[in-house]
């Protein structure tokens, strides 16, 4: 028989020690607490932001005096009553949520092939190729990559040289809106399929195989065996490319030549521009309010994705 | 004799009380100098910009008195709502100097964040243009002048230079003509060219939203300086309202570009240097000495020989190929077709211009 | 499986569209810096290693990259056990209030980052943080979070509750259940979203600008800070380099950890 050196490892000690802390501190009857104890962190965490949300909302209710440059004393509502009367601000609304929806949905579609094929396929290396791929551009950030295709783009860029061979004239192909949405298409790509993957590979192979057995076509099998199940990735992916679009600040400006502002731009000038932080924050506020609503609404009707709550509980 | 023996010591006497006191003269000025820091921020704009004041303030100050400079290149629009919190939150300041645009200098004067520099020992031996229009004293000090030029790509004016703003409603620059996106430098000539007059500026504006209008139409494109350099360099635009440095650069990169100061007049303006209030009273001594070092002429003539602006003291020497240039005006004659609005007036109602001119573009 | 003709051509245009608008700009980015002129065109005019030569001379980027990966390890050592927690609860959990806490929770995603660069530099000016790199870090986690909790969440989702019970019939109270059963069972998610933050992190400008200044400031910013005066080849450089760093990184990770990870949910 072996001779045990010791009769009960240290390791497990430590653990005993740890579990009579937390029965001390955490009562039996608490376990139906124990979700809301793991978030407080994240609730925190993200507090600093609302803290910071706090701030600007105060900022939002002061106007700014252009002889003193100092901000009102009093709170005044005439920041948001000056937003919502100016056309430019709904023009700039209207132009930024029209294009973040264009910009999903085309992602999206992209996306999924690009998903598909990357978790769906057996050649190891094309699957590591796909993903380095997806990665590098990460690295080079988000700006210097806009001004890589101001010159693919551009005037006297690859693409118009190439036209110029089959005699075609150079085209503007910049500089306007679908320029920006191609912009953001690019940026959000990764996003998306790293986000849709992992819902893909939820996805057993056997159930198209199955379909295809039962005598359907392979669009039969996506429309409806491969997208239901990849619902919630999908709409994981749609909310995060949403929300990113519709506040993104680089593309509109890069690729936009100055007249595709969207809403963060128009921020942006408010704030760093005109000095009027009032009526920066105040624009903050309301796309901060009109996203959380479409936020809220995506989660009440499609159900919240990836970030689906209780998808466990049986 | 014995005259010029008395002469002779009181001369001696005089002079070995002066070498006295000029060997003394150090001791007591260190006692007076406060503790150096070990570096000051300096705001700047980076390339070209940036190395021009290394070259001319920066490293000469530096050498002097040991005390390193750091360059901050974050723009001055986006520092501005730092430096604002910081005063307004009682804190040190980001940066000890800020070289900035006057229209953005007098909003931070306005508002009561700038320190006083009236007692700069340089001020002296400056021109009137070092005196910032509109506010009181010497919040800012103005360091050098820039016109907003008509650029244009030689090429596409083989007939010579554009005379006016109305020569580029011409449908052959449709989408070849650039501003910046807030419209500045535009607005004014835009008022004449509009049909209007300056004494309009800003009551009677009418003519120059007329114009811009009409500009619109030429779907033009929007931008801010490193834009046009890049627009000029990869032959995306033909014209430009935008400041001369710009054009130079561009040209200096070898592109075919020259400019004009067209019929209805170009603005002119000026950029200067200002020190943020909150900081301790040795590195505020020091700023300052930055800011009067500025302002001698050697510092002067360096620095802007790398950006081709007329400076703010006289005798300097305009770069090669500037001399009675429309961009570096120095001369009555020179600053007759050029347009100066003051800053006061330009802060009070920038805010309203810029969503004018933006809601015609975009709207 | 055989995928049917018609799927697989489909399919695999798209993909290479895909592909090509992703890659195109770092071979722009690549010719660029290897131009001998001075502007950023491609084709590039000559071949000249000059810039990079001036890029690994300058000392304030070397310093500024310093930072960032500085920045990026506080953000992960902030985002790890924070978003791993929460994405376990969301995950494993219904409780009430799950709707709120979910769009409380995407609030770094809806707030534009203007609007959080601003807030963040009012709030940590007020508690006098401002001039360590420390909040930085802080600031780039919270604005990424959602990256993490998701990364985390689709991995738990994954995760058999009866392994759980399994564990606890056999004696281990909760505390051990949890380092034992359920931590390594999102690990793959866990090791997902971390490097998600760290890179997202590295990359960060925009929050990062409004939160350092000239002695704080990390190489994204001075980089952008750049590109707003004049674009010239050496920041392609910079770009450069980052790539090949990240080359490197990613094979390292591949060699340790293998890159499928980012597909797993188990």
């Amino acid at each position: 028989m072996r001779k045990y050196t010791s009769a009960y490892p240290a390791l497990w000690r430590v653990m005993d020690v740890l579990e009579g802390a937390f029965a001390a501190v955490w009562p039996k009857k608490g376990g139906n607490y124990t979700p809301y104890l793991m978030l407080a962190p994240a609730i925190l965490l993200v507090g600093t932001l609302v803290v910071g949300l706090l701030y600007i909302g105060d900022t939002s209710l002061r106007t700014l005096d252009r002889t003193t440059f100092q901000f009102s004393d009093f709170w005044t509502l005439d920041n948001y009553t000056r937003a919502f009367f100016e056309s430019f601000t709904w023009t700039i609304i209207w132009r930024s949520l029209m294009g973040a929806i264009i910009v999903t949905f085309v992602t999206l579609i992209l996306a999924f092939p690009y998903a598909y094929t990357m978790v769906r396929t057996t050649n190891s290396t094309l699957r590591k190729f796909l993903l380095i791929a997806l990665f590098l551009p990460f690295f080079i950030g988000q700006v210097v990559r806009a001004y890589g295709w101001l010159i693919i783009l551009g005037n006297q860029g690859i693409v118009n040289d190439v036209l110029g061979l089959v005699g075609v004239e150079p085209l503007r192909l910049l500089f306007n809106y679908p320029a920006v949405l191609f912009g953001l298409v690019q940026y959000m790509l990764p996003f998306a399929v790293l986000m849709l993957a992992p819902a893909m590979t939820a996805i057993p192979e056997e159930i198209e195989a199955a379909s295809t057995s039962l005598g359907a076509s392979w669009i039969k099998t996506m429309t409806y065996v491969v997208i239901p199940m990849a619902k919630p990735g999908l709409i994981g992916a749609g909310l995060v490319v949403l929300t990113l679009s519709l506040t993104d600040f680089a593309m509109p400006a890069i690729l936009g030549g100055g007249t595709q502002d969207f809403i963060a731009n128009a921020i942006y000038d408010q704030f760093f521009r005109t000095s009027d932080q009032g009526f920066g924050a105040s624009l903050a506020i309301i796309l901060i309010g009109i996203e959380t609503m479409i936020v809220g609404l995506i989660f009440a009707v499609f159900g919240a994705g990836t970030l689906e709550l209780g998808s466990n509980d049986s | 004799m014995t005259f010029k023996k008395t002469i002779n010591r009181r001369q001696l006497l005089k002079t070995s009380a002066a070498a006295g006191t000029v060997l003394a003269a150090p001791s007591i000025l260190w006692a007076a100098e406060p503790a150096k820091p070990a570096e000051l921020i300096v705001r700047a704009w980076g390339g070209p910009w940036v190395e021009a004041l290394k070259n001319g303030v920066s490293d000469p100050f530096t050498e002097r008195t040991g005390i390193r400079i750091i360059h901050d290149l974050t723009e001055d629009n986006e520092i501005q709502p730092k430096v604002w919190a910081a005063v307004a939150q009682n804190r040190t300041p980001p940066i000890h100097i800020n070289w900035d645009t006057t229209t953005n200098a007098t909003k931070s004067a306005l508002r009561g964040v700038c320190e006083d520099l009236s007692d700069l020992s340089n001020l002296a031996g400056t021109t009137d243009l070092a005196k910032p229009v509109g506010v009181e004293g010497y919040p800012i000090v103005n360091t050098y002048g820039y016109v907003y030029v008509l650029a244009y790509r030689t090429e596409a004016f083989p007939d010579g230079p554009p005379a006016s703003y109305h020569d580029l409603l011409d449908p052959k620059f449709k989408g070849r003509v650039a501003f910046y996106n807030d419209g500045i430098g535009f607005h004014f000539p835009a008022q004449v060219a509009g049909g209007g007059s300056l004494d309009g500026i800003p009551d009677a504006m009418d003519p120059c939203w007329d114009f811009v209008t009409k500009m619109k139409e030429q779907n033009p494109l929007l931008g801010e300086d490193p834009d046009f350099v890049t627009w000029f360099q990869n032959g995306e635009i033909d014209a430009a309202c935008t400041i001369s440095t710009n054009a130079l650069g561009a040209k200096r990169n070898g592109v075919d570009i020259a400019w004009t100061v067209p019929a209805e007049g170009s603005k002119f303006d000026t950029d200067g240097l200002w020190i943020p209030k909150g900081h301790s009273e040795s590195e505020l001594y020091w700023a300052k000495e930055y800011i009067n070092s500025a302002i001698t002429q050697e510092a002067q003539q360096v620095w802007l020989d790398g950006l081709g602006l007329p400076g703010v003291v006289p005798g300097l020497t305009p770069p090669e190929g500037l001399a009675g240039d429309p961009s570096y005006p120095t001369t009555e004659a020179d600053f007759e077709r050029l347009i100066r609005i003051s800053g006061k007036t330009q802060v009070e109602h920038e805010s309203e211009w810029f969503s004018k001119f933006k809601q015609i573009m975009q709207g | 499986m055989n995928q049917p003709f018609g799927q697989k051509a489909l399919f695999w245009t798209l993909v290479v569209i895909s592909i090509v608008t992703l890659s195109a700009p770092t071979f722009v980015v690549l010719g660029a810096s290897v131009t001998s002129g001075n502007i950023i065109t491609f084709p590039p005019e000559g071949f000249s290693l000059k810039w990079y030569g001036k890029i690994l001379g300058e000392q304030d980027l070397r310093d500024a990259f310093m930072r960032s990966l500085w920045v990026a390890t506080i953000c992960v050592i902030v985002a790890m056990p924070t978003g791993t927690l929460a994405g376990i609860a969301l995950s494993k959990y219904r409780m009430r209030g799950g709707l709120i806490i979910q769009t409380y929770l995407l609030l770094p995603f809806t707030i534009p980052l203007i609007g959080s660069g601003i807030g963040l530099m009012l709030a940590f000016g007020d508690a006098g943080l401002l001039g360590n790199l420390w909040p930085v870090g802080i600031a780039t986690a919270v604005i990424n979070l959602p990256f993490m909790i998701w990364a985390v969440s689709s991995s738990a989702a994954g995760l058999d509750p009866d392994l759980e019970l399994a564990a606890q019939s056999c004696g281990a109270g909760p505390v051990q259940t949890f380092f034992n059963v359920t931590l390594p069972a999102v690990t793959p998610g866990v090791i997902t979203g971390s490097l998600l933050m760290f890179i997202l992190s590295l990359n960060e400008f925009l929050v990062s600008l409004l939160l350092v200044d000239a002695r704080t400031v990390t190489l994204p910013v001075q980089i952008y800070n750049s590109i707003r005066s004049i674009i010239t080849p050496d920041l392609a450089a910079v770009s450069v380099v980052f790539i090949v760093v990240a080359m490197l990184a990613i094979t390292a990770l591949d060699k340790f950890v293998g890159l499928e990870i980012f597909l797993k949910s188990k």
